[in-house]
C-alpha cells in the first residue's frame, strides 16, 4: 500500500518538531528546513490528488487496523484542498524570508517556522481524516499553533487579540469533542462511515439533533460564520502579514470542511431537519455577506478591511452549503480554492506595502501605487478577483451560487449575492483610487521602494493564479463536482 | 444588557444540551454501544493483538496510535506556542536581579532534595509499567516534568542556566515526535503500514520494544517540555 | 422520564459545563475565564469517560485474574488525548495572559477594552 496519505500530514509534523532543535546553531536553517518540508507536502498532495482523479477516492488504514477498529485515512475531493494548503503554505513561507528577519525577534524566529509547518501539518492531516477523534486532534493542533501565530510578531494588540481567539477556539473545540462523545455513546465507534451507518439505524432523535447541532455550531465558530465571527477580525489584523494570509485563506476553511463532514455523516439519517438546517446556514451567509462588506466599507486600516472581507466570503460560502443543491455547493466548493488565492494574494501584497512603507491606514498610503507598481498590481489583481469580476478567479463561484439560487426558488438571495458584490467592489475602489489617483500626504513615501524579490515572487506567482483560475476555471469545477454529487444528492 | 446576553448564552447551550443528553443510553449499562460497538474488539482481543495487559495503553499506543502521535505533536505546539509568545530578545543581564527572588525555606529544599530520588524511580516505573498497569508515557512524563520544576525552583537556576543545558533540551524535548517517527518508519519497513506492529506470535519481543520505545519518547518529552514551558513563563 | 432519571450523571455533567461556560463568558478577569474554560472542559471529559463505565465493572486491565465485564477502554483513550490538548490550550492561555499583562499592565477585561 502506497504510504503517501499518511506520510503527507506526518512529515510536516515531524519536520516541525526538529526545526527547533536543527536551527539552534544556525537560525538560517529554520526557514530552508521550513521550505524543504512545504515543498515535499506539496509533492506529495500533487501526488495524491492525480490518484484521485485517477482512480477516485481512497483510503488508508493506519497501523494496519481495518476501520472501524483503526484509524482511517479517506482521500476524497475534499481533501484534495491539501493541494491548495500546501502551495499557499509554500508561497507564504518563502515569502517570510525577509518580512520575519524584519519584524519577528530572532529568538522567536525558529518557533514561528515550527509553529508554521505544525500548522501546514495539522490542515492537512485534518483535511484526510476519516475518523471523528482524529479530526478533533488535528483541529486543535491547527488552533494551537495559530493562536500563538497570532502573537508571535509581539505587541499588546495582537496578545489581545490572540487571547480573544484562543478562548472562541477553545470553547468552539470543547462543543464539538461534547458532540463526538454523544455520538460514539450513541454509535460505539468513531469512525465517519461508520457511525453514519449506525446512526441511521438509531431510534432516539434527541442526541442525534444535539450533536449535529452542537457539530455545527463549533464548527460554524471556527468558520467565524456571523455572528460567530467576533474573534475574526482583530486576529487576522494584528497577526504578522504572512500568519494572516495563511489564517484568512486556510484555517478560517477548516471550519467549512468540519460542517461538509458533519453533513455527511448525517446525511443518511431521516427524520432529520436538514431543510431547515439548510435554510438556517442559507440566511447567516446572507447576513454574512452584507454585513461583512458594510464593516469593511468603513474601515481605513487596510487590513481589518481584508479581514472582514473574509467573513463576507464565508458567508458566500456558508451561503452555497446552505442552499444544497448541486450549482450551489459546485459554487461553494470552488470558492473555498478561490477565494484561499485571493486572500492570499491581498494579505501577502498588502504585507509587503506595509512592510515597505510602515503604514496600514489607506490615508497614509496614498500614491504607493507609483512607488511599489508590482505590489499594487497584485492587489488590484486580488480586488477584481474578489469582487468577481468575469475573467478572474472569484467569478466562477459566485456564478455557480447564484445559479444554485435560482434553481432553489429563492431569487433574494442571488439577489443579495449581488449587493455583496457591489459592496465590495466599492470598497476596493477606494483602496485603487487611494493607491493610484491620490498624491501622497508626505514625502516618505517618495523614498519607498518596492518589495524584495523573495516577497515579490510568491505575490505574483498568487496574482497569476488569481487570473489562470478565471480563465481554467473547469479543472476546480471538476474536480469539486464529484464530492458535490455524492453530498446533494441527499440534499 | 450584559447579563441578558449572559443568560440567553447558557440557554441556548444548556436546553439542547440537557435534552439531547436525557436520550442516551444509561451510562453503566453493559448492553449499550459503547460496549457493544468498536470497544468489544479491543477487550476481547486486546491483549493477544497488542501484547499490553492495560488495554487503555493497547488502544493509545496501537490501535490508535495516530492520536497519540496527533497527542504529542499538539503538546509539542504548545511548547512551539509558548516560546513563540514569551522569549524575548537577547537577554539582558540586570533583568534576573529585577526578578523577585523569594527565599526558599531550607525545609522545603531539604525536603524536596530528600525526596527527589523516589520520585524519579516512581515516574520512570509509571512509565515503563504502562502497558501492565495503570500508567504509561504521559502519565510519568508528567511525574518527572513537576520534578524537574521542583528541582529547578529549589536550585534557582533560570533561564540562565537551567536544569537541562540547552543544545541537549531541544532535542529531548522533540523526543516524543522522533520516537513515533523511529517507530512509525521501522513499522512501515516491516509491517508495511505507517505506525503497524509487526504481526504475528513471534513478535512479541519485538512489538514489546517498540511499545516501550514510544513509551519512554513519550515520557522524556513530556518532560523536558513541561520543564520548558515553567522556564518560559518565569522567564525575566 | 424515569429513563431520563437515570441519566443523571449526564445531567450532573451538562450543569458542570455551563457553569464552566458561564464563568467564561460573565467574569471579567482573563484568568478567570480560563478556569472557566477548564471546568468546560473537565465536564467532558467527565461526561466522555463516564459513557464508558459499567456497573460493578472492572478497570480495563486484563491481567490472569480479572473477569467480568470491563470497563471500555475506548473513551479513557479519548480523554487521556484530550487532557493533554486542554493542558495544551491552558498553557498558551497562561502564556498570553503573562504577556497582556506585561504589555497593558491588567488583566482585566473591562479595563483592557480601553487601553486595547
Amino acid at each position: 500500500m502506497s504510504a503517501w496519505l499518511p506520510l503527507a500530514a506526518f512529515v510536516p509534523l515531524v519536520a516541525g518538531a526538529l526545526t527547533s532543535a536543527l536551527a539552534r546553531r544556525r537560525p538560517r536553517l529554520a526557514q530552508g528546513w521550513a521550505l524543504a518540508a512545504a515543498a515535499w507536502t506539496l509533492l506529495a498532495a500533487t501526488v495524491l490528488t492525480r490518484r484521485l482523479f485517477l482512480e477516485g477516492p481512497f483510503s488508508y488504514a493506519m497501523g494496519g487496523w481495518a476501520a472501524p477498529w483503526g484509524i482511517e485515512l479517506r482521500f476524497d475531493a475534499w481533501s484534495a484542498a491539501s493541494l491548495f494548503i500546501a502551495l499557499i503554505m509554500l508561497a507564504v513561507l518563502v515569502y517570510s524570508g525577509p518580512y520575519a528577519r524584519d519584524e519577528i525577534e530572532s529568538r522567536r524566529l525558529p518557533w514561528y517556522y515550527s509553529l508554521l509547518l505544525l500548522n501546514l501539518g495539522g490542515m492537512v492531516g485534518f483535511a484526510c481524516a476519516g475518523d471523528l477523534f482524529n479530526l478533533f486532534v488535528f483541529m486543535e493542533l491547527v488552533s494551537v499553533s495559530s493562536y500563538a501565530l497570532v502573537a508571535v510578531g509581539g505587541g499588546r494588540i495582537a496578545a489581545l487579540a490572540a487571547f480573544k481567539y484562543l478562548l472562541a477556539g477553545a470553547v468552539s473545540s470543547a462543543l464539538v469533542l461534547f458532540c463526538i462523545g454523544v455520538l460514539h455513546a450513541l454509535t460505539g465507534s468513531l469512525n465517519m462511515a461508520d457511525v453514519a451507518l449506525r446512526l441511521a439505524e438509531i431510534d432516539s432523535r434527541g442526541p442525534v439533533v444535539l450533536a449535529l447541532a452542537g457539530l455545527s455550531a463549533g464548527f460554524m465558530l471556527k468558520a467565524a460564520l456571523f455572528p460567530l465571527h467576533l474573534w475574526l477580525p482583530d486576529a487576522h489584523a494584528a497577526a504578522p502579514c504572512p500568519v494572516s494570509a495563511v489564517l484568512s485563506a486556510l484555517v478560517v476553511k477548516i471550519g467549512i470542511i468540519g460542517l461538509l463532514r458533519t453533513h455527511a455523516v448525517f446525511a443518511g439519517v431521516e427524520g432529520l431537519p436538514m431543510a431547515a438546517f439548510g435554510q438556517v446556514l442559507a440566511w447567516l451567509g446572507a447576513l454574512a455577506i452584507v454585513a461583512g462588506a458594510l464593516f469593511a466599507l468603513f474601515q481605513d486600516d487596510i487590513k481589518l478591511m481584508l479581514a472582514y472581507s473574509t467573513v463576507s466570503n464565508i458567508g458566500y460560502i456558508v451561503l452555497g452549503l446552505g442552499l444544497a443543491n448541486h450549482a450551489a455547493m459546485t459554487g461553494a466548493g470552488i470558492h473555498v480554492l478561490n477565494h484561499a488565492i485571493i486572500k492570499a494574494t491581498l494579505f501577502l501584497a498588502a504585507g509587503a506595502i506595509i512592510h515597505q512603507t510602515g503604514s496600514r491606514t489607506l490615508r497614509e498610503l496614498r500614491g504607493v501605487g507609483r512607488m511599489m507598481p508590482w505590489s499594487a498590481l497584485a492587489v488590484s489583481i486580488g480586488a477584481l478577483s474578489i469582487a468577481g469580476l468575469p475573467p478572474t478567479a472569484g467569478f466562477l463561484g459566485k456564478w455557480y451560487i447564484a445559479l444554485g439560487a435560482f434553481a432553489a426558488g429563492q431569487p433574494g438571495f442571488a439577489a443579495v449575492l449581488l449587493l455583496g458584490a457591489l459592496l465590495i467592489f466599492a470598497y476596493y475602489i477606494r483602496i485603487l483610487n487611494a493607491f493610484y489617483f491620490r498624491a501622497p500626504i508626505d514625502d516618505n513615501m517618495r523614498s519607498v521602494r518596492e518589495a524584495p524579490l523573495p516577497m515579490l515572487l510568491p505575490i505574483l506567482f498568487l496574482a497569476a493564479l488569481c487570473i489562470l483560475g478565471g480563465l481554467f476555471g473547469r479543472w476546480p469545477v471538476a474536480l469539486v463536482a464529484p464530492a458535490v454529487e455524492r453530498l446533494a444528492g441527499g440534499g | 444588557m450584559k447579563r441578558l446576553l449572559a443568560a440567553m448564552v447558557l440557554a441556548a447551550a444548556a436546553i439542547p444540551m440537557f435534552a439531547g443528553v436525557a436520550g442516551l443510553p444509561a451510562p453503566g449499562d453493559a448492553g449499550s454501544p459503547a460496549h457493544t460497538g468498536v470497544a468489544a474488539r479491543y477487550v476481547e482481543h486486546g491483549v493477544r493483538e497488542t501484547g499490553a495487559q492495560n488495554l487503555v495503553t493497547g488502544v493509545l499506543l496501537n490501535y490508535r496510535a495516530y492520536d497519540t502521535f496527533g497527542e504529542v505533536m499538539v503538546i509539542f505546539a504548545a511548547l512551539a506556542a509558548v516560546s513563540a509568545v514569551l522569549s524575548r530578545g537577547p537577554a539582558q543581564p540586570g533583568s534576573g536581579a529585577a526578578r523577585q527572588q523569594v527565599e526558599i525555606s531550607p525545609v522545603v529544599a531539604f525536603v524536596i532534595r530528600l525526596t527527589a530520588p523516589f520520585i524519579a524511580i516512581f515516574g520512570v516505573m509509571i512509565i515503563l509499567k504502562g502497558h501492565l498497569a495503570p500508567g504509561g508515557g504521559f502519565q510519568g512524563g508528567v511525574i518527572l516534568g513537576a520534578l524537574l520544576v521542583l528541582l529547578s525552583v529549589v536550585l534557582g537556576r533560570g533561564l540562565e542556566r537551567p536544569l537541562v543545558p540547552e543544545p541537549a533540551a531541544r532535542w529531548l524535548q522533540a523526543a516524543g515526535p522522533l520516537a513515533f517517527a523511529v517507530v512509525g518508519l521501522f513499522g512501515l519497513a516491516c509491517a508495511g503500514t505507517l505506525l503497524s506492529y509487526p504481526p504475528g506470535p513471534g513478535a512479541d519481543m519485538l512489538r514489546a520494544a517498540m511499545m516501550l520505545v514510544l513509551e519512554l519518547g513519550i515520557g522524556i518529552g513530556s518532560a523536558a517540555i513541561i520543564l520548558w514551558l515553567f522556564l518560559q513563563m518565569r522567564g525575566e | 422520564m424515569g429513563a431520563a432519571l437515570q441519566n443523571l450523571d449526564y445531567f450532573a455533567f451538562v450543569i458542570l459545563f455551563c457553569i464552566g461556560l458561564h464563568t467564561l463568558v460573565a467574569r471579567p478577569n482573563l484568568l478567570k475565564k480560563l478556569l472557566g474554560l477548564n471546568i468546560m472542559e473537565t465536564a467532558v471529559f467527565a461526561f466522555i469517560v463516564t459513557s464508558g463505565m459499567v456497573d460493578r465493572g472492572a478497570a480495563p486491565i486484563v491481567d490472569g485474574g480479572a473477569t467480568g465485564p470491563f470497563a471500555s477502554p475506548l473513551p479513557q483513550a479519548l480523554i487521556l488525548t484530550g487532557i493533554v490538548v486542554a493542558v495544551s490550550i491552558s498553557a498558551l492561555a497562561l502564556a498570553l495572559i503573562i504577556e497582556i499583562y506585561r504589555q497593558c499592565g491588567t488583566i482585566e477585561a473591562d479595563e483592557l477594552k480601553g487601553a486595547g
